[in-house]
């Protein structure tokens, strides 16, 4: 490895495994730091993906509806979010009569929008994160059944 | 307020982050630590130096001036701040760490299997990033201006400079040390001095609101707020944030999806902490500084702390915002040179380190000469057009790239040129007529709302036109995408 540039093809992420066997008390040796002009596909994690690829049909079905229920799972979170957000200045534009009303002298729609905003973003993210794991558990598991 | 504490502060910034990128250099050796600090930052480490890197001057001097100057209409832009977060956790964060990918560039090339629309990419990151760096610049010179007293280009040039060598001297992973740091310093720089400035308020009997009239109307009568005006403007923050080069390049750092996700929460959660207080900076500053709303206002954060006290504390107080503020300038801006050094290294040197550094320079000087040229318009407002053309561009490519198996590279080609055509010239329009008649129609200037729907069913009609041009490893990468990883008895050590 010393000396030779690394080969465009050689994947970073063997460069620390290069280095991680050095002589016992002596620091590791130099190595000359390249980067791979296209993605390496050592780079990746290991997958479950790739556990996959030999049973192509029964893993196509499991992906396939692991993938639906997360884009379902994202457009419901993000959707409701939006939904109450944009339902704020719709709200004003219609019923004016809101601007007018006040907390600690606070008028609402800055108490909505300065401060009621936050919380619920992350109440939305925290349920999002949990479904999410969630629902690639429960892919594991049939993986791990079938 | 008085220079010396102004100096003091900035040299103070300036040096932390020097040394802490120096620190960084001594351990970090490989091309994955250089790039993508070899994935191994933890979720506290990253999330806070995401929120380091993304808090910019907008935020941190924007914000509190907008407000300020339009009253209630620019609490969207803390809120499209956030919740482009929010998206990004929802659509992007663990599928894109997982694609393995180094930048957006080698997603398009990944996902689409075509060097062409990587090119495209490459094209639309580095105008994106240069865009971005502009208003940071502009930041500087005001801070500099008004902490010290010397021209403006001096800050930005001494920012472009200290990026330049912390980003060429560290990489990557220094650079996580140095963002992680300066959000904690900005929280503080910003946080501290209202809370000093709220406590004497009440100590003295004078009013935080005045009984409700620091709540009042625009005190710019030229702001024209409109229902389309908010709406257009959280779709293209929203939007934007998705494909914002800083941004993305930090999942990338994540071990793996899962942790990803769990990054990008507390990043929200950094967030929402932070922008409470230029939000309180604003409404202060209706009362205590509305001779700013004439011209200036971004200099709202930098001086009140000034007005309510005077003596020692009241430069003591000025001081930390001011660094704060520099803290912002450096760390988004060198998060926006390292991401674009990576691209520009990747695609003109092979991704050799000396094409990195030689890219770091590139990737600051250009936007240097851009920021010298230009004179500062309001800062959230010319960062809030970046937000809009990249979600006019790169957001339909990672969205649609993520989770749409049909995506073809013509079809991710063709709508990120009309996205760039349509958004890019709205903004040479609105920028021709606001110099010329001073009234730009809100579609103009605001243009998001059509040119991001535009740029997504382009690509996604182009797409269907010739669904045989979908790539042929297109249903393997989307599984790679979206499986979670596992820990597996050869990887586990990295």
């Amino acid at each position: 490895m010393t000396g030779e540039p690394a080969a465009g093809a050689s994947a970073p992420s063997s460069v620390p495994s290069a280095e991680s066997s050095p002589a016992p008390g002596r620091p590791p040796q130099r190595v000359r730091v390249t980067a791979a002009r296209s993605v390496p596909a050592s780079a990746a994690p290991y997958t479950v993906s790739r556990e996959l690829d030999e049973q192509t049909e029964v893993g196509e079905v499991f992906i396939g509806s692991l993938i639906r229920s997360q884009l379902r799972l994202a457009l419901v979170v993000g959707g409701g979010f939006m939904v109450i957000l944009l339902g704020v200045p719709v709200l004003l534009a219609f019923l004016p009569v809101i601007s007018g009303l006040t907390l600690l002298t606070v008028p609402l729609p800055w108490f909505l929008l300065g401060v009621g905003v936050y919380p619920l973003v992350i109440v939305c993210g925290v349920l999002y994160v949990r479904s999410a794991a969630r629902n690639e558990q429960r892919f594991l598991d049939l993986v791990d059944d079938a | 307020m008085n220079p010396a504490a102004g100096y003091a502060a900035l040299a103070a910034v300036t040096a932390a982050t020097l040394l802490i990128g120096v620190y960084g250099l001594r351990i970090s050796r490989t091309t994955g630590d250089f790039y993508v600090a070899s994935r191994t930052v933890r979720p506290w480490w990253n999330a806070s130096a995401i929120g380091g890197e993304y808090l910019s001057a907008a935020s941190f001097l924007g914000v509190a001036g907008l407000i300020l100057v339009s009253g209630v209409d620019a609490l969207w832009f803390p809120i499209g701040y956030t919740a482009g977060y929010l998206m990004l956790l929802l659509f992007v964060a663990a599928p894109l760490r997982r694609s393995g990918a180094y930048t957006i560039a080698d997603f398009a090339q990944v996902r689409l299997e075509s060097l062409p629309a990587r090119r495209i990419t490459t094209l639309l990151v580095i105008a994106v990033g240069w865009l971005y760096i502009v208003p940071q610049l502009h930041g500087a010179a005001l801070t500099i201006r008004i902490t010290t007293g010397l021209p403006g280009w001096i800050g930005s040039v001494a920012v472009a400079v200290v990026v330049c060598l912390s980003v060429m001297t560290g990489g990557m992973r220094s650079i996580t040390f140095v963002q992680a740091f300066q959000y904690w310093l900005k929280l503080a720089a910003i946080a501290v001095p209202v809370i000093f400035v709220l406590l004497r308020l009440s100590r003295e009997g004078l009013p935080w609101t005045d009984g409700g009239a620091a709540f009042a109307a625009a005190l710019d009568p030229e702001t024209n707020a409109s229902l389309y005006r908010n709406i257009s403007l959280s779709i293209a923050l929203l939007c934007g944030t998705l494909g914002l080069p800083h941004v993305l390049v930090r999942f990338y750092t994540n071990p793996d999806g899962g942790s990803a996700r769990r990054t990008t929460l507390i990043v929200l959660g950094l967030l929402s902490l932070f922008y409470v207080f230029p939000i309180i900076y604003g409404v202060l500053g209706r009362i205590y500084t509305p001779d700013l709303a004439a011209g200036g206002a971004d200099s709202t954060v930098l001086l009140l702390p000034g007005r309510v006290f005077d003596g020692a504390l009241g430069d003591l107080l000025s001081a930390l915002v001011a660094a704060g503020a520099f803290a912002a300038f450096l760390s988004t801006t060198s998060g926006l040179v390292v991401s674009l050094a990576g691209v520009i290294s990747q695609d003109l040197f092979r991704g050799s380190v000396g094409g990195f550094r030689l890219s770091a320079v590139l990737a600051a000087v250009v936007p240097l000469g851009l920021a010298l040229l230009t004179s500062s318009q309001a800062l959230a407002g010319t960062v809030g057009m970046v937000f809009a053309f990249t979600a006019s561009t790169l957001c339909p490519l990672l969205l649609l790239g993520i989770w749409w198996r049909g995506l073809t590279a013509p079809g991710a080609v063709a709508g990120m040129v009309t996205g760039a055509v349509l958004c890019g010239g709205a903004m040479v329009a609105g920028g021709v007529l606001g110099t010329a008649a001073r009234t730009v129609p809100a579609w103009l200037e605001q243009p998001a709302a059509w040119t991001v729907p535009a740029a997504f069913l382009v690509t996604v009609a182009v797409s269907r036109l010739r669904p045989d041009l979908a790539p042929a490893g297109a249903a393997k990468i989307l599984a790679r995408l979206h499986t979670p990883e596992r820990p597996h008895p050869r990887e586990r050590r990295s």
